[in-house]
């Protein structure tokens, strides 16, 4: 196990020591607040348009049911967060694994005595720590929404771990196609094509039948993902989640026997 | 630097290839060698760009898994006891293949972290080599920062921090200058009879300086194989590299 750890600071050692990691916690702050001020203005404008006695508008007290800070504040949020992770995730995940074999330095590991297993564990769980660093940043806006909403905390844990759950899910399919690659940029396209893809099955509905929409709509992300932002938390959800990480991990695994007997 | 006086008392490990042959899609790169290199020889693999010595170490280290034939480090098979073998071998790869993002020494403290070093004895064996491969003065630099003579330094040290009984070093001169190439045979010439090593190279100097045997690889076939005296004298230097041009069906 000391030589997994040993793996795990190596990474974050690695993901550190170049601009990467700074650029894309900065981006993600960037993004979060760009969101939720945006949201914040649109629901304090349509505020005063309800409110304003020049306008005859409401009182208030009787605003309209869906004119609220969670409906027009935080659930788009949280949807668009989601959304964000998927562009913003494969950023972290494209170098981990492809970056070592385009450098050959994946010779150091593979000849190493960390087993294959243990070479996918250090890597998911460096970059596991590195999305919560990513998402804990994030937070700041939903936790302001979640507590001026008057939501409650029980909500707001559910919605923190629904954005983990999201957010290793990604990651896990980023490290899964770096695994299978030795070109950054084709592990990260890759990646955004299977988590677009995967992320919502909706658009799929109309061509197909009705069993087979219930089947898609049961492997997307998003609709997982929204029971969490609702302060539901389900353990069928955080199941989904969990497969979805250890069949990436098999991937990931997969790669590094590829290498081998290619 | 590279001062003589290995610690332990090890004579090296015994390397057997037994009609190991590999193929990548349908070219042969190395077909049906068979060959046994004994603790404390200095063995040195000859041949021209292409010939397949870099796939034949590849195979002894166990980053690449044989198409057929079997190769094993003191009786134990990459493929099926990995960790007993990679626990005997260091390997120092033709081009410096480091993490340019950690320092010297966070990577040599990475590299026997990784190779089951832990406590008293990691930081014995990191110093150990920051001393013997001279790199105290920059154990604090990034690796990216160094220049090649250091970097191909911080690459024998990594290989060597567990005191490996094999160390199967690919082309180590390669681009360095001459007072490097010099040092760097120092350190190899150091290891004779101690520890087993497997050299790969095509400069002919270089194997007569270093090994005590050597083999040439042609076209993925072993040409010849024997003392330096015999494979080197035997043949016009040329030669020995000629037919490498052919490329196996």
């Amino acid at each position: 196990m000391r030589a997994v750890c040993a793996l795990v600071r190596k990474e974050l050692a690695v993901l550190f020591g170049s601009p990467m990691a700074y650029l894309v916690l900065a981006f993600v702050g960037l993004v979060t607040a760009l969101l939720f001020f945006d949201h914040l203005r649109v629901y304090n404008q349509i505020l005063f348009v309800y409110t304003s006695s020049a306008s005859g508008g409401f009182e208030l007290g009787t605003l309209p049911e869906r004119v609220n800070l969670e409906d027009q504040v935080f659930l788009p949020l949280m949807e668009q967060l989601g959304v964000a992770l998927i562009g913003i995730v494969p950023l972290v995940t494209m170098r981990v694994f492809a970056e070592e074999r385009a450098r050959g330095t994946e010779e150091i590991l593979v000849t190493s005595l960390l087993t294959p297993s243990q070479i996918v564990l250090g890597k998911f769980v460096a970059t596991f720590l590195f999305v919560t660093l990513m998402l804990t940043c994030s937070l700041v806006y939903p936790a302001a929404a979640v507590l001026r909403a008057g939501l409650g905390l029980p909500h707001l844990a559910a919605v923190a771990i629904g954005l983990f759950a999201l957010s290793f899910a990604l990651a896990a399919i980023g490290l899964a196609c770096s695994a299978l690659s030795s070109n950054q940029i084709m592990a990260a396209v890759s990646a955004y094509a299977v988590a677009f893809v995967i992320y919502d099955f909706g658009w799929l509905e109309p061509f197909t039948s009705a069993g087979a929409a219930k089947v898609l709509d049961a492997i997307s992300l998003q609709p997982r993902f929204v029971g969490f932002a609702e302060g539901i938390v389900s353990l069928a959800d955080l199941l989904y989640f969990a497969a979805i990480v250890a069949t990436a991990a098999a991937v990931a695994r997969l790669g590094l026997d590829v290498v081998r007997v290619r | 630097m590279y001062e003589a006086g290995i610690e332990g008392a090890r004579r090296g490990a015994r390397v057997e290839a037994m009609q190991l042959t590999r193929r990548f899609g349908t070219q042969v790169v190395l077909d049906g060698i068979s060959l046994a290199i004994e603790p404390g020889e200095s063995f040195g693999l000859l041949g021209a760009n292409g010939a397949g010595k870099t796939t034949f170490v590849r195979l002894v280290i166990g980053y690449l898994a044989p198409s057929s034939g079997r190769v094993t480090v003191d009786g134990f098979s990459p493929d099926t006891e990995p960790r007993a073998v990679h626990a005997r071998v260091g390997y120092v790869a033709e081009t410096s293949r480091l993490y340019p993002d950690l320092r010297v020494h966070g990577l040599l403290r990475f590299a026997a972290q990784i190779r089951g070093l832990a406590g008293p004895a990691l930081d014995e064996a990191v110093e150990r080599v920051l001393q013997r491969f001279d790199l105290t003065a920059v154990s604090r630099r990034l690796v990216g920062n160094l220049s090649k003579g250091y970097q191909q330094r911080v690459s024998l040290a990594q290989a060597f921090v567990h005191d490996p009984p094999l160390l199967v070093v690919d082309e180590p001169t390669s681009g360095l200058d001459p007072l490097q190439q010099f040092e760097v045979r120092e350190f190899l010439r150091s290891l004779a009879g101690q520890r087993t090593v497997i050299l790969c190279t095509h400069d002919l100097l270089e194997a007569r300086a270093l090994a005590t045997r050597v083999g040439v690889l042609r076209a993925g076939k072993l040409a010849a194989l024997g003392s330096v005296d015999e494979v080197l004298d035997a043949a016009a230097p040329l030669d020995l590299f000629r037919a490498a041009k052919a490329v196996p069906a």
